[in-house]
């Protein structure tokens, strides 16, 4: 994980919790390490080293994964696609070069979950030059992975923040009774000292997607690391879109969908009915169930 | 691409089918009370006595509860029996054969219920105890409330009780006397840094009737009690080593002219599933101002004779309450705990306690008070639901 995590727990029993964190650190790591893309023996690299030639079979955690993203990429219009982790190669952030046209069709026709055929079982691309990432799966699954093993070993009042991929598993917990919800800042996309806002979290997941992560500017222009897989070019409509849900993967997933939706984003989130905290390319801040100023959120959908 | 109904909560419901999310996922709704009960029984004994003389005997089997109910409230409940027996001083410390051995049935029952908001509590809660000869019922009322960021909480309580005097019953001399104390608190904590909580609680209380110990000769106590105190607690995280400390201070000042100050440490290590609780306090108070010494005779020890002989002469508010000398006192004390399971704890406790006037910070303990000790130990299983 290149950025900083942490789990919370508030406990009585600090010995229990201390074991149930370890255990929870432990499958972060081991998540990360079976979907990582550098490490050589991954599942993932493995797919993209192999499925070109001939159909690669996964085990049953990856195939729930691959499963997820198929639906996803149908609920978003095909937004959203983890197979768009190619274009990578077309953006050089650091070179800040913006590519020409020529080296985006290029990069652009290995992209495509279309172009790949997953039968529940197996993977195959169908084209030279094709490559799955879980990128915008892989972090929110694994935090939320580690709040069901902390539950599982009894710990009620926790919070893990996978590099603000967050999964608040049950309130704080407070020595005078009184319950608590967690308390997360909204990093402000422009000013990143300051927040957007408070939210309060009493349970369930919480994931921003924003433009400022990675990103070049050139003659006045944002370029960000979030490209839409339709046209192989970043995202400009929205500055940042947090979103609160019942589990941080279906928050990742909703907030990533949102910033490639642009303008029909916030349509799309109310359809979802999904609690939203969108920041817009003027600065404008757009929400829904989840107020700038605090109050009680509520997590999750109907 | 077969056009897919974007439903509400589509992308929510695909999430669930992921591997071992499932239990995870479905808070649908903020909640703020206590989800978990809480059930805790202890078991204390507490024995004190003088030297040469054991005194006081409690056994006590304290019940605690506390039930969630119905989203934002919650219930709590706790039940004590002590059982007292054993043997009080007439004066300042025994005469031989003045005082009949006494056993007496002490319970209390205290029930609390308390509304949460979202940065806010209230509570409610009435408790009734009632000895052979004593009963009391208090009400009490407190709210506390939050800042935005959590880091300061400001409470606010009010409490009020009346206490019955009467042991007419086994043939004592007092009846049907009362006694009623209002008491106001205010209190503020606040997270100062990520290792580091402090809290203010200033308590004043107004309390009028009957403060004679009905036991006790030569008692003429004022009828008023006014109390003021300020406690200061921090709670320091030391990261180096893994523990807690604790630190309290305490300033009590009443109307019959008692100030004490306590100052109170205590540190929390954990190892594993084991808790150690090692704890220390130390406190000085100086005497009533209507408390006098006992006599001495020629040979310069304490004696009964003269003492009662002066005491008869007193007009004025007087007491030999060797409770309101001036005298120090020690308590050293470590609670030993083991989660046996996340849900279930069970915990140890001793304390030793050692008062006389010697320890009294700076001079002027009482003169001739014998030295008292007590030692406590308590057992308790605590288990939620």
């Amino acid at each position: 994980m290149a950025s900083p995590c942490s789990i919370t727990i508030d406990t009585r029993n600090e010995g229990a919790a201390q074991h149930a964190a370890d255990l929870a650190v432990t499958e972060v790591r081991r998540i990360e390490h079976k979907y990582s893309r550098y490490q050589p023996d991954s599942i993932v690299s493995r797919i993209n080293r192999d499925a070109v030639r001939a159909a690669v079979a996964v085990d049953e955690e990856t195939a729930g994964l691959l499963d997820f993203a198929e639906r996803l990429w149908q609920l978003s219009g095909g937004c959203f696609d983890i197979s768009s982790g190619v274009l990578r190669r077309a953006w050089d952030f650091r070179s800040q070069q913006i590519p020409t046209a020529e080296v985006l069709r290029a990069a652009l026709a290995g992209v495509g979950w279309s172009k790949l055929s997953w039968d529940g079982a197996s993977i195959r691309f169908g084209e030279e030059g094709m490559e799955i990432d879980f990128g915008g799966i892989g972090k929110e699954y694994a935090a939320d992975r580690a709040a069901h093993l902390l539950r599982q070993h009894g710990v009620e009042n926790a919070l893990v923040n996978l590099g603000g991929d967050i999964h608040a598993l049950g309130p704080r917990g407070r020595d005078d009774g009184l319950i608590d919800p967690w308390t997360i800042a909204i990093r402000h996309p422009r000013k990143a000292e300051e927040s957007v806002a408070h939210l309060p979290l009493h349970r369930g997941g919480l994931a921003t997607s924003g433009d400022y992560e990675r990103y070049f500017e050139n003659d006045g222009r944002r370029y960000c690391h979030i490209l839409d897989p339709r046209n192989g070019l970043p995202v400009t409509h929205w500055q940042s879109v947090s979103i609160v849900s019942a589990n941080a993967v279906s928050a990742g997933a909703l907030s990533t969908i949102a910033m490639l939706k642009a303008d029909d984003a916030l349509a799309w989130l109310e359809a979802q009915g999904a609690s939203y905290l969108a920041v817009k390319h003027d600065g404008a801040v757009f929400s829904k169930g989840a107020p700038p100023s605090t109050g009680l959120t509520q997590p999750g959908t109907a | 691409m077969a056009a897919i109904d974007s439903t509400v909560g589509s992308v929510l419901v695909a999430s669930l089918l992921l591997p071992g999310l499932t239990m995870v996922s479905g808070a649908l709704r903020a909640e703020s009370a206590p989800e978990q009960g809480l059930i805790a029984l202890k078991v204390a004994h507490y024995s004190d006595g003088q030297p040469g003389w054991e005194r006081v005997t409690v056994r006590s089997p304290q019940l605690y509860a506390l039930v969630p109910l119905a989203g934002d409230w919650s219930l709590e409940g706790a039940w004590v029996g002590d059982s007292v027996s054993g043997a009080t001083p007439r004066m300042h410390t025994f005469e031989s054969g003045a005082t009949p051995s006494m056993e007496d049935y002490r319970k209390v029952a205290d029930v609390k219920v308390t509304r949460y908001f979202s940065r806010a509590a209230i509570s409610a809660g009435l408790t009734y105890s009632t000895e052979h000869d004593y009963t009391s019922r208090a009400l009490g009322l407190e709210a506390r409330l939050s800042s935005d960021d959590n880091n300061t909480t400001w409470s606010l309580g009010y409490g009020t009780a009346r206490d019955l005097i009467d042991n007419t019953f086994s043939g004592g001399g007092v009846a049907d006397q009362t006694k009623r104390t209002d008491e106001w608190m205010l209190g503020l904590t606040q997270v100062v840094t990520p290792n580091d909580i402090v809290q203010i609680n200033l308590t004043r209380s107004l309390g009028r009737g009957y403060f004679n110990d009905p036991y006790k000769d030569f008692e003429n106590r004022p009828d008023f009690r006014n109390t003021s105190i300020a406690l200061f607690r921090w709670n320091h995280h030391l990261e180096s080593l893994d523990t807690s400390v604790r630190s309290s201070y305490r300033a009590y000042a009443d109307s019959f002219g008692v100030r004490s100050h306590t100052l109170g440490l205590e540190l929390v290590k954990s190892f594993d599933r084991w808790t150690f609780t090692p704890g220390l306090r130390a406190y000085t108070q100086s005497a009533a101002d209507f408390y006098f010494d006992p006599v001495v005779d020629a040979s310069g020890a304490p004696s009964p004779v003269l003492t009662r002989r002066f005491a008869n002469r007193l007009t004025d508010k007087h007491s030999a309450d060797q409770r309101l000398a001036a005298f120090g006192a020690v308590t050293a004390g470590i609670k030993v705990a083991y989660a046996i399971d996340p849900q279930t704890q069970v915990d140890f406790k001793v304390e030793n306690y050692r008062q006389r006037a010697s320890l009294t910070w700076g001079s002027g303990g009482s003169p001739y008070l014998e030295p008292f000790s007590a030692i406590s130990m308590q057992f308790g299983v605590a288990r939620k639901f």
